[in-house]
């Protein structure tokens, strides 16, 4: 794709101006970083707050009437009648073979007195799902004008906290409607990075000021892409393209906890059957984290070997921790047994060795309880 | 010590008699971001220029730097093992890469000066 078929996000401007600097990614010119770098911007992160544009991503509203919940259902694996107002599942879109055509974050909010399905899915997917939504729904909006703001980290309680009442949302995937600038925006407790955080749907009119009003409140860095993509490994969480696509199941992919194991057996699930004989079958394919030996950074695609130098999987996922100072990587391993003896990476033509590691590197430290 | 010459591969070179000491450029660790690990070269390799001698990863991406000029390396900066930052630091001078004996004086004065080297970057 040329650059000059990238779009911009709203707050393109906005960004430009505090010194972030631009990438492509799936069609948009977005924020890999600011000033302080992709390694300043994790940490803080971890230890205050992070600031995150996300508005390439999709954001779409379905009435929640039956007709479209048993459309939607088709696709999704998850009893959609059943779920709660006010609660974000993480869910897939499924093909017909139980790929997966993306991962996305599904609830039920009241807007305007109807209650509405609202949808987060990837920029990379957008195409492709608004196509399934507008052959099965009705009445739906993708909310085209809306902003994605994601504030993420220890403190972001305490930073949205100090100018809206977050009581409505006290626990992880909780999710409401508040007001901000006279406008309704939806706050949902979640996040990509593995800690504590809101992501915050609000108008296009109101972003800006709602971004430097968070950006005034000490604690805060605005943060690019970049450290989003190493926090998510760190915490070990899937990224559609990486860890998962439409050839992979949720079950190949360790994801089985999200399938609403009954929608498996009453039929109505694209690739049902094949979700339904894989969850018996003991799986030959396993997800696994990988540490290298020696110093050396693991990326994307790079193949894993067996002692005997034969291809035994790949990554999937590779970056550095600047929590562990390290390479972290996330891959597939084929036919995983226990005795697998030594597991290298070839890292441009030269075997390292690597060791199989748990996931998440970095204990995950969402609101639960609260 | 000559004049500091550039690369179009965003390398510096500096000469003391036969030595070459090489670094990358300000440009280049400001495009590159965080540094975290450089693969360095093996003392004793001889190479030709535009090989590729070592790797530079940064957090986004790995970059090969290639050799200036001809030559045997003969001494690395062995400090980068233990911080690779040093080179987004202060990559004209403690961030230096490698030493390498100059096989042929005449590559090292094709090479650009300053002025020619900060006028490519404009294009």
């Amino acid at each position: 794709m040329s650059d000059k078929a990238l779009k911009n996000i709203f707050l393109n401007e906005f960004h430009l101006e505090y010194g972030a600097k631009f990438v492509p990614f799936a069609g948009y010119e977005m924020p890999i970083n600011y000033k302080k770098g992709i390694i300043n911007e994790h940490l803080h992160v971890r230890e205050k707050a992070g600031i995150f544009d996300v508005s390439h991503m999709g954001q779409i509203l379905i009435p929640s009437t039956d007709k479209n919940i048993s459309s939607l259902e088709i696709y999704i694996p998850l009893n959609i009648k059943k779920i709660k107002s006010n609660k974000c599942h993480y869910s897939f879109i499924l093909n017909k073979k139980g790929g997966i055509v993306d991962d996305i974050m599904i609830s039920k909010i009241n807007i305007n007195n109807q209650e509405n399905i609202y949808i987060v899915y990837n920029a990379s997917r957008k195409k492709i799902l608004n196509e399934i939504f507008s052959n099965i729904c009705e009445n739906y909006s993708i909310l085209k004008n809306r902003c994605l703001i994601a504030i993420q980290g220890p403190s972001s309680y305490s930073v949205l906290s100090s100018f809206i009442d977050l009581s409505k949302i006290v626990n992880f995937l909780d999710i409401n409607i508040f007001e901000f600038d006279n406008t309704d925006i939806y706050i949902s407790r979640s996040g990509y990075t593995g800690e504590d955080g809101f992501e915050i749907s609000i108008s296009n009119e109101s972003a800006e000021n709602f971004v430097n009003k968070v950006y005034k409140i000490e604690n805060t860095l605005l943060c690019g892409l970049g450290c989003r993509d190493s926090l998510r490994v760190e915490a070990g969480l899937s990224l559609y393209g990486n860890e998962i696509n439409e050839d992979i199941t949720p079950i190949q992919a360790n994801l089985s906890w999200a399938l609403d194991k009954k929608r498996l057996k009453n039929g109505n699930l694209n690739g049902s059957n094949i979700l339904l004989q894989q969850l018996q079958e003991t799986k030959d394919t396993l997800k696994v984290g990988i540490t290298p030996v020696n110093k050396t950074m693991l990326r994307n695609n790079m193949i894993l070997h067996n002692k005997d130098k034969n291809e035994i999987g790949y990554i999937t996922s590779g970056c550095f921790s600047p929590i562990l100072k390290r390479s972290i990587g996330i891959g597939y391993i084929n036919n995983f047994t226990n005795k697998l003896d030594k597991i290298f990476v070839k890292v441009r033509g030269e075997f390292e060795e690597v060791i199989i590691d748990n996931i998440p590197f970095v204990k995950k430290n969402y609101k639960k309880g609260g | 010590m000559a004049e500091k010459k550039y690369t179009k591969e965003h390398e510096w070179v500096e000469v003391d008699g036969d030595t070459a000491t090489v670094g990358i450029t300000n440009h280049a660790q400001e495009s590159l971001g965080d540094i975290v690990f450089i693969d360095l070269p093996t003392v004793g390799k001889e190479v030709k220029s535009n090989e590729e001698l070592c790797v530079i990863e940064s957090v986004k991406a790995a970059s090969d730097i290639y050799a200036p000029i001809d030559g045997e390396v003969i001494e690395i900066n062995n400090n980068l093992n233990d911080d690779a930052s040093i080179v987004n630091q202060d990559p004209e001078k403690d961030g230096w890469i490698f030493k390498m004996k100059i096989a042929d004086p005449n590559q090292y004065n094709n090479l650009m000066s300053l002025d020619e080297y900060l006028a490519s970057l404009e294009n």
